[in-house]
């Protein structure tokens, strides 16, 4: 296992993305209209900044496939408190509190508890997600008529999502690099046992990990929000298998302590732009999950034919 | 693992679990004449067997330590697959089930390729395939397409009558004894719980591993058939969303019962009573004139309680370890 070889998988999805890219250039031009691309890239950003968070739980060899039931609880409190007339600059913040919270409740069950993170979370997504079906019966919440687009031009506010969602990523990219606490989730990924033994607590970690995911969920729900005119009590439905997807493709190993943030965008693009491209490619669009399951699929067999070397 | 104090531990969860079933029944039927009708017993019974076959299945796969998430989109695509077979292929309905049956083992086959032979990690591999098969699914039915107008002796297996219960639960208690029978009384059994316990003990101990690994992913792909066809025939009808979430409350049920999702321990009865647990839960609030979701919640719940109740005195005895070895 070279350093040749991991670069490689680090950039693989990048690489699958620009011939995909390349592709659609040379065969279906139409794809590369800017407002419809404006459009896709907006609707990724706040699963950009969920996937984020997923692949810093998997590198922590961690799962959280609750974000989406996360999403749906921040999305529908958020769309609440704006709502009531709160204005939007404390609305992000309420909104990441009830992430955190939701995220501090897996981490105290996975951490505190020792309880496997699989099934902790799959028992909160089911919770929160009926919980909140319950309470709202399916209604929409109405946001206020300033609310959409932050209260600035479609294009401008689209412009503003995608850039705040880049931001994330170098913010996040850049602590878990230079950042003690952002090496720690690698050493307690890649060994728990060696990490306690040179002074991490993995137990601290994991639980800031899980409580980051989901301060991460309410942000993401907040970026969603904006995008309608409405809160669809059904929202993220899906997501968490999608960041989990989108981590995976973009070299993120789900046995822990390995991957690259920036393959996570590669990654989320290589997912997303699936479905345009197939129906700009005139094929038929149902073949949209299917394919992406193969790339997951793919990414696997990757990973694991580069460990047999 | 073989200390009586672990044993008697499992045998007490199974033994809560039951007096939480029967707790549950009473409960129910005493809030209302409507539950306890042996019309809605076997309305209940119809509609947890979709559920419980997928828990059967998922049971061995959980002991060896794995976990299949892709058991309820390949009930869709089963479910789609014999809708093809049958309207689209003119085959007839014996035919067409036994040709998904072999699709079902052949999915199940494609994760078995991919983690007991290539040996990847099976919550992603079966991450990958739940997304591959239903995506097939949608793609033979272009999402639209939905099989009906079978023929009356077929949906005779999903809404009739047959030995004096519905007519699918004579397969299905078939089937669970089968599925017993495998995990507590064969050396199959016994090495699926060996492999969950330690799976490199279990290569040096002799075993074959990849082939017994294959042998419970393909099993389940089997089983996803079954339970597609079953399901199938009591709607009456084939679609390409059939069985979505499934595989959670499959899962849910196999945790309840009390089966360790690292792999190791865990029985079959303990996953027939968590889905009893789930159905009657479902069912009962439903008559009791709560909303579904209620049932929803409770279960997540529940499965939180349970497996904190198991792992909390662990927790604790190793945060204060004194005081655990102080005499009393």
């Amino acid at each position: 296992m070279t350093g040749g070889k991991i670069k490689l998988r680090d950039w693989s999805a990048a690489v699958v993305l620009g011939v995909l890219l390349v592709l659609l250039a040379v065969f279906a031009p139409a794809f590369y209209q800017p407002q419809p691309l404006l459009s896709l890239l907006a609707r990724e950003a706040p699963a950009l900044v969920v996937a984020c968070g997923a692949a810093l739980v998997i590198i922590c060899r961690q799962i959280d496939i609750s974000v989406g039931s996360q999403f749906a609880v921040c999305s529908v409190a958020a769309g609440l408190l704006a709502a009531q007339g709160l204005p939007l600059l404390l609305v992000v913040p309420l909104s990441i509190a009830v992430g955190t919270l939701l995220g501090a409740i897996n981490g105290v069950l996975v951490a505190g508890l020792r309880l496997p993170s699989i099934v902790v979370t799959l028992a909160t997504m089911v919770t929160w997600r009926e919980g909140l079906r319950w309470l709202r019966q399916g209604q929409f919440v109405d946001l206020p008529d300033g609310t959409q687009w932050l209260g600035l031009s479609q294009t401008a506010g689209q412009w503003t999502l995608i850039v705040a969602a880049l931001l994330g990523l170098l913010g996040l990219v850049w602590a878990t690099q230079h950042l003690a606490l952002g090496r720690f989730i690698y050493a307690v990924g890649s060994d728990a046992e060696a990490a306690r033994l040179s002074g991490i607590r993995p137990q601290m970690i994991t639980f800031l990990v899980f409580v980051l995911m989901g301060a991460l969920a309410g942000l993401a729900a907040v970026m969603n929000l904006v995008q309608s005119p409405q809160v669809d009590p059904k929202a993220g439905t899906g997501l968490e298998l999608k960041a989990i997807a989108a981590a995976v493709v973009g070299g993120v190993e789900i046995t822990g302590g390995r991957g690259r943030l920036w393959g996570v965008l590669a990654g989320l693009l290589l997912l997303a732009c699936i479905g345009p491209a197939l129906t700009h490619l005139h094929l038929e669009a149902y073949w949209e999950k299917a394919i992406q399951g193969g790339i997951i699929l793919l990414a696997v067999v990757a990973d694991g034919w580069r460990h047999r070397k | 693992m073989n200390r009586p104090g672990i044993k008697t531990a499992l045998l007490r969860h199974e033994t809560v679990l039951l007096v939480v079933v029967v707790l549950e029944w009473f409960c129910f039927n005493a809030m209302g004449p409507s539950f306890g009708s042996l019309d809605n017993t076997f309305d209940l019974l119809r509609h947890s067997v979709g559920i419980g076959l997928l828990a059967l299945a998922m049971t061995p796969v959980i002991l060896t330590g794995g976990i299949d998430l892709s058991v309820g989109s390949l009930l869709g695509l089963c479910a789609v697959l014999f809708g093809k077979f049958w309207r689209d292929a003119g085959l007839p309905i014996p035919l067409a089930a036994a040709v998904t049956l072999v699709c079902g083992a052949a999915a199940g086959g494609l994760n078995a390729v991919l983690i007991a032979r290539w040996r990847l990690p099976a919550l992603i591999v079966t991450l990958g395939t739940f997304s591959l098969f239903r995506g097939l699914a949608e793609a033979l039915t272009h999402g639209v397409d939905t099989f009906t107008n079978f023929p009356a002796a077929f949906l005779f297996l999903g809404q009739e009558h047959w030995l004096g219960m519905p007519a699918q639960a004579p397969i299905f208690l078939l089937i669970a004894a089968g599925v017993w029978l495998l995990v507590h009384r064969t050396t199959l059994g016994r090495s699926f719980r060996a492999i969950g316990y330690a799976p490199e003990g279990a290569r040096y101990a002799g075993l074959p591993v990849s082939r017994r690994l294959a042998l419970v992913y393909v099993l389940a792909g089997i089983i996803a058939a079954i339970a597609a066809i079953i399901y199938t025939a009591r709607l009456g009808q084939a679609k390409a969303d059939a069985g979505t979430g499934y595989e959670l409350l499959a899962i849910t049920a196999v945790v309840l019962g009390g089966t360790s999702i690292f792999g190791g321990s865990g029985t079959v009865h303990g996953t027939l009573l968590g889905t009893a647990a789930i159905a009657i839960l479902n069912n009962g609030l439903v008559h009791a004139r709560q909303p579904r979701e209620v049932a929803g919640m409770l279960t997540g719940l529940l499965l939180i309680l349970a497996l904190a109740g198991a792992s909390l005195p662990k927790v604790l005895a190793q945060r204060w370890p004194r005081r655990q070895n102080a005499p009393h």
